[in-house]
């Protein structure tokens, strides 16, 4: 491996040896099967959650929209509880908790026998898969503050608005992919590198980032409105790009990758 | 180590030791081939190899002549543009140094009087008032001073400062009030200069210095001066700036203008300390008062005009006003006038009516005011009626006050000061008229002839009127006659005016179409040369067995005829023949025709020269290269992600805001891409690579953020910004604590640099002692040079006398710019690259050559010279502007890194990034996009006094540090960690410089475009206007360094390089 960096080199004809071949053409299928993208659960609940959900979201975030301009912190703290039980229900009931696909393949699938299968299975268990990817999304935040800060939010002042802006970035982009991913390295590796198939989670991620980069853009105009002042209109983008980028990587864009 | 430092040439010897050790390994190595392979004529090989050499050689620069040869002329495209526009939109006027002088009227005056010619009996009229009194409200619109009904419409600032209505409608002798026009700019320096000087102000008035803001041309206060009236002046400091050293000094005072937030230190200041000059004992001191009062104005950019803080300033300056009434004595004028108006927030700065509808009242203790019409006696209700021009002021000023009337003036006396109190005297008035309006002549005259100008003798044209008006007086002297004369003058002010402001104050649209339209040819052009199919050219570049075929090839052949191996070899040639050849022609062609027309148009002439090369080039990149329009489009992330940051910043153009925070949207832009390279990184196989390139990734985006704390904020970021550049928001100085800065920079980058050599074992030859030592003593130097500045502002030395000082800190300056210029050129040019040749022993067989640092050969060696540039820019900018070129010189290194482990050399990405991050520094070096934010003063770094042209050129290396760096540095994205085997290095940095230039000629372009689309917004002089400044001058800055620096750099490069490794191509 340190051989193709341009260090001592001997020279014979082929000396000028170089790197070219291990870079840009990276081939696909490097060690193992491509990550298949999660779907959603089969049972009719997991049908009507996974569509209640962003009502529900967009109906949280038009009702608080008033109270989230005139004081963004105890807006957004006061909604960071829904927001979090929203997730949490529509985790549970749409999405399979990391591990059970290998543990019970297709058994979902048959509608009478949902009640019977949390108790029974020999899979993950949900309450603490729930719990871990919901303290995962904390920490996440912590490093997501981090990042908007670096593009540029205040460093020093707003902390408070920062920090619950990311959290809601995390709720939302973050936490299913915890759910559903876990802590596998390379599911991560694929997510963070941006090459994991799309699914609702993945998609959720990439659609709130995009937002939230997208919400930046109104800050400077002067316009003197009140909702141009943080974080109002990145959470906006947040709430918006999750929403789209969910509902497009569910449907659309299911299992494409960015080649 | 100084002595070191002077050596102006590293010791030839070492490089020609590198050389002969490599041609003895390589001969080693051969001979142990030879021995393996048949037996050749080993003689004749080395001959034919030496000519192959020779023949490389010759070719290579014949390329760079020719690449060369190609941006100059793109220079020469990008200048005619900016010419073009400029022509067109940039409206300037001359000054003109000539002053009215007291004895020398312009025209015999019509009337005689006691004391005729002399100050005390009036110069060229006789004198009302001995003194005068000047309150200037900032901002006081006229409609503030007018009543309303209760009830009637009436907002919170209406009613609040009745008296100068009540008293013009009670005792009309005793005052008038008028409304009171603006020219726009409606800022308060440019309204200073028009109420002074009687002129039009336009963007640029062409003086004979070149820095400072004091006005030269004569002006009221010149004249008051000449005649030896005292000033004294109280508020705000905009006049001690245009007026140094007019005051008298133990009765002034000057307040700080800036501070928005604050509605009261002036004012309060001002109020304080008036009125015990306007006792008997103080009035002594001086003739003439100014106060200049900045309550209202900020009340109005705080909170808006409609805002209770704005009815309680009112309310103070009614109080006031209705005080210095009761002080004032009988021989003294009382003056209170708003500079401009605000619009409906508070704002002014544009032409919108709210913004130019002043009020003007005058008030004297013994009745002289008349009307001309008893109806005048009630002010008019609204602006639109019966206004006068603010420059109006200067002449009535001047003849009640008995001194010349300024040599520049265009304004024409306010009759109510003149009619008399019964409203008869008109032939006071016309005599006031006639001695105005010949002192208007004779400036038009000088100005037309300075200008080189004939003036219109059309029916309807001031010299007809003037004409008219002499007719008039040769007539005959019958009452009636007077008010016809006053009539025939006035014509003839209005209609000069008029000319005048066309002259000053229209657009040359068609000129500025024709200058966006070649600037946008230009931008495709660059485009086209940037997006050339890479495949085709460079796809074999570090092929070694195709150049070994091509070698022996070539060496079989003997004397090789131009063979039409690789098309990249001959582009520029054909690119710069085609420019330069069809430009020639059609230059010839053009300016054949405009001098047998003899239009003067020859700026049309270049138009044509331009648009016809570049038709002609395009041709030539169209067909022969075989270059499709669909080219232009990117095909991949990074080619959109790089039309995503330029084409998003020059739609923000459009828009005063993104405009005002681009500092802070270009750090969005940069973390963008660091956090984009970051996500394309983790895509990369090798965990090592993956590694470093999330490193340099997250480091890259870590830096600009830490570089983004150094701010200086403009006024329209207030008050959401606060400036760190300076010790405070109105200093110019650094704070203490920021000397840690450059010792800072001095202990690390040095340390930073050697280990980004390190990596790629290139911290070998002459770098260990240029940048160990030399460049590390030059930053010392620098901190060393902050420091004796910083004590030598706060006094901490005062045991060494100051001239010392100075000079102790000119000479430090001098030596540090003496060792990266010229020291550091000899050493660019004659260093051997950055390598380490070994031959280790061979335990088999073989002799193995080693090379350490071959692999990044050419991008080491040329590190040197964006090193040598960096530590001018640190010297030459103020110690937090010093490290934030550090840290953008450690964020270039990252990026070069970045793009070499992402493999993008060949993307856009990498130039763009480079051309933002140069933007970025721009502002991060405390500049703005305003000329206000020139840091005048580095001219005097390294210089005791202003010496052409090197003060200038001090100025651009403080202003443009972080754009040049970028620059010089684009090659680097090319060459870094390149070998020297890798061919077509000239034509790879070539086009990453197109790529770089392409961003900078696209912002000017946008900036251009909508500074003429928008020609009529209100922040056009504040906001587009400098910007479309700035953008121009980046772009030809960034044309003569592409060419004289970077250019000249990468060929003194690959010949040094060649020069022991041979020519790849």
């Amino acid at each position: 491996m340190p051989a193709l960096d341009p260090t001592p080199t001997a020279i014979s004809s082929a000396a000028a040896a170089h790197k070219a071949s291990n870079k840009a053409g990276e081939p696909k299928d490097s060690k193992d099967a491509p990550t298949p993208p999660v779907q959603i659960l089969a049972s009719p609940q997991a049908q009507v959650v996974r569509h209640l959900q962003p009502a529900l979201l967009v109906s949280l975030l038009l009702a608080r929209f008033r109270a989230l301009v005139a004081d963004p912190v105890s807006a957004l703290s006061s909604a960071l509880p829904l927001v979090v039980a929203v997730q949490v229900t529509y985790a549970v009931v749409c999405l399979p908790a990391v591990g059970s696909q290998n543990a019970r393949p297709a058994k979902k699938a048959r509608p009478g026998e949902k009640r019977k299968a949390g108790p029974e299975s020999t899979g993950p268990n949900i309450a603490v898969t729930t719990l871990v990817a919901l303290i995962l999304s904390a920490i996440a935040s912590l490093a997501l503050h981090l990042i908007l800060v670096l593009f540029g939010a205040p460093f020093l002042t707003h902390v408070e608005h920062t920090f619950l802006c990311s959290a809601h970035l995390s709720l939302l982009g973050l936490f299913p992919l915890f759910y559903t991913r876990g802590v596998s390295s390379s599911d991560w590796h694929e997510i963070l590198s941006a090459s994991a198939p799309f699914d609702e989670a993945f998609g959720g991620l990439v659609g709130a980032c995009v937002g939230a980069w997208l919400g930046a853009v109104p800050i400077p105009l002067d316009w003197d409105r009140e909702w141009q002042k943080w974080p109002v209109t990145i959470v906006c983008g947040v709430y918006a790009g999750y929403l789209v980028g969910k509902v497009l990587g569910g449907t659309l864009a299911f299992s494409k990758r960015f080649s | 180590m100084p002595s070191r430092n002077a050596r102006p040439k590293p010791p030839p010897t070492e490089f020609k030791a590198i050389a002969a050790e490599w041609a003895r390994a390589k001969q080693l190595k051969e001979l142990e081939d030879a021995v393996q392979k048949k037996p050749e004529s080993a003689k004749a090989d080395d001959a034919r190899r030496a000519a192959l050499e020779a023949h490389r050689k010759k070719a290579f620069e014949r390329r760079c002549f020719w690449t060369i040869g190609f941006w100059g002329w793109l220079l020469c495209i990008h200048i005619i543009g900016i010419l073009l526009f400029t022509s067109g939109f940039l409206l300037t006027r001359l000054v003109l140094d000539e002053q009215s002088k007291c004895d020398n009227p312009p025209i015999e005056p019509l009337i005689e009087w006691k004391g005729k010619g002399t100050v005390d009996g009036g110069c060229w009229h006789p004198k009302t008032f001995d003194k005068a009194v000047i309150v200037l409200v900032d901002a006081l619109r006229y409609d503030f001073t007018v009543p309303v009904e209760e009830g009637d419409h009436a907002e919170v600032y209406h009613n609040a400062l009745p008296f100068l209505y009540e008293s013009s409608v009670q005792s009309p002798g005793n005052a008038f009030l008028r409304p009171f026009i603006a020219d726009p700019p409606t800022s308060t320096l440019q309204r200073l200069k028009g109420l002074t000087t009687g002129t039009l102000p336009t963007f640029i008035d062409i003086g004979s210095s070149f820095a400072g803001t004091a006005i030269e041309e004569d002006n009221l206060l010149i004249q008051w001066r000449a005649q030896g009236k005292r000033i004294a002046h109280l508020g705000d400091d905009t006049w001690t700036a245009l007026f140094p050293d007019y005051f008298q000094p133990n009765i002034s005072r000057a307040y700080d203008s800036f501070n928005v937030w604050d509605l009261h230190t002036v004012d309060n200041g001002v109020l304080d300390h008036i009125f015990p000059l306007l006792k008997p004992d103080q009035a002594q001191k001086w003739d003439v008062l100014i106060g200049h009062l900045l309550g209202v104005d900020h009340a109005g950019h705080r909170y808006g005009p409609n805002h209770a803080a704005m009815t309680a300033k009112l309310q103070q300056m009614n109080g006031f006003i209705q005080n210095l009434t009761k002080e004032i004595d009988e021989n003294t004028l009382l003056v209170v006038m708003g500079d401009h108006g605000m619009d409906s927030k508070g704002d002014h700065g544009g032409e919108s009516d709210d913004e130019v509808e002043a009020a003007l009242w005058m008030y004297s203790k013994k009745p002289v005011f008349g009307r001309t019409q008893p109806e005048f006696k009630t002010p008019p209700a609204t602006a639109k009626i019966r206004p006068v021009n603010q420059i109006d002021l200067v002449p009535t000023l001047a003849l009640l006050l008995g001194i010349p009337i300024p040599f520049n003036n265009l304004g024409r006396p306010i009759e109510e000061a003149f009619i008399g109190l019964k409203g008869s005297a008109w032939d006071v008035l016309a005599a006031a008229s006639s001695i105005t309006s010949a002192g208007i002549r004779r400036y038009q005259a000088s100005y037309f002839k300075a200008r080189g100008i004939e003036q219109s003798t059309k029916p309807g044209s001031p010299a007809t009127l003037w004409k008219d008006a002499e007719a008039l007086v040769q007539a005959g002297t019958k009452s009636v006659s007077w008010k016809a004369l006053y009539n025939a003058y006035t014509a003839y002010q209005e209609e000069t005016l008029r000319i005048c402001k066309d002259l000053w104050a229209s657009f040359d649209i068609p000129k500025m179409i024709l200058g966006v339209i070649t600037m946008a040819f230009g931008v495709v052009v660059l485009l086209l040369y940037v997006s050339r199919d890479e495949d085709e050219d460079f796809a074999v570049l570090d092929n070694a067995e195709l150049d070994f075929a091509e070698r022996s090839l070539e060496l079989q052949q003997g004397s090789p005829a131009e063979p039409e191996i690789a098309s990249y070899k001959s582009f520029s040639r054909s690119l710069a023949k085609t420019g330069l050849l069809s430009g020639a022609i059609i230059a010839a062609l053009s300016s054949g025709l405009v001098q047998i027309t003899g239009s003067g148009e020859w700026l049309l002439a270049a138009a044509a020269t331009a648009i016809g090369s570049m038709l002609a080039v395009t041709g030539v990149l169209l067909r022969i290269r075989g270059i499709r329009i669909l080219n232009l489009l990117p095909n991949t992330p990074w080619g959109w992600l790089s039309v995503v940051f330029t084409l998003s910043q020059s739609i923000g153009f459009a828009s005063n805001s993104y405009t005002i925070w681009e500092d802070s949207i270009s750090l969005f832009f940069l973390s963008t891409f660091g956090f984009v390279s970051a996500i394309a990184s983790l895509q990369l196989i090798s965990v090592r690579d993956r590694t470093l390139g999330i490193y340099h990734s997250i480091l890259f985006v870590v830096l600009a953020r830490v570089a983004s704390f150094s701010k200086l904020c403009r006024d329209e970021q207030m008050p959401y910004c606060t400036s760190t550049y300076y010790a405070s928001a109105n200093s110019s100085t650094s704070a203490p604590w920021q000397l840690a800065i450059p010792f800072l920079v001095f202990l690390i980058l040095p340390s930073i640099i050697k280990s980004y050599m390190q990596s790629s074992r290139s911290y070998e030859g002459i770098a260990p002692m240029w940048i160990g030592y030399v460049f590390r003593t030059g930053l010392f130097l620098a901190a060393v040079y902050w420091t004796l500045d910083a004590a030598d502002n706060g006094d901490w030395l005062t045991s060494i006398p100051e001239k010392l000082l100075k000079t102790i800190h000119v000479s430090i300056a001098q030596l540090v710019l003496a060792v990266a210029f010229v020291a550091g050129t000899t050493a660019f040019i004659w260093a051997p690259p950055c390598v380490n040749i070994f031959t280790t022993a061979a335990n088999s067989s073989r002799a193995q050559i080693t090379v350490l640092g071959f692999g990044n050969a050419h991008g080491a060696r040329y590190l040197l010279l964006p090193i040598n540039i960096a530590a001018a820019c640190i010297l030459l900018s103020k110690p937090m502007g010093g490290g934030a070129i550090a840290i953008m010189l450690w964020q270039i290194l990252s990026l070069a890194e970045i793009v070499d482990l992402n493999d993008l050399s060949a993307e856009t990405i990498g130039p763009v990034t480079l051309a933002l991050l140069g933007n970025f520094h721009f502002f991060k070096t405390g500049h703005q996009a305003v000329l206000a934010s020139i840091q005048w003063d580095s001219a005097f770094i390294p210089l005791l006094t202003l010496r052409y042209p090197w003060s200038p050129l001090a100025v651009a290396l403080n202003t443009f540090a972080g754009q040049i760096l970028a620059v010089t540095s684009a090659p680097l994205l090319a060459m870094w960690k390149t070998s020297p085997k890798r061919r077509g290095v000239l034509e790879s940095t070539s086009r990453a410089l197109a790529a770089l230039v392409a961003y900078y000629a696209v912002q000017s372009l946008a900036t251009m475009a909508w500074a003429g689309h928008l020609r009529r917004h209100l922040m056009l002089y504040r906001v587009f206007n400098p910007r479309f400044m700035m953008a121009a001058a980046v772009l030809l800055v960034v044309d003569l360094v592409a060419i004289g620096v970077a250019l000249l750099g990468v060929r003194t490069n690959v010949l040094a390089i060649s020069e022991v490794f041979g020519f790849a191509d």
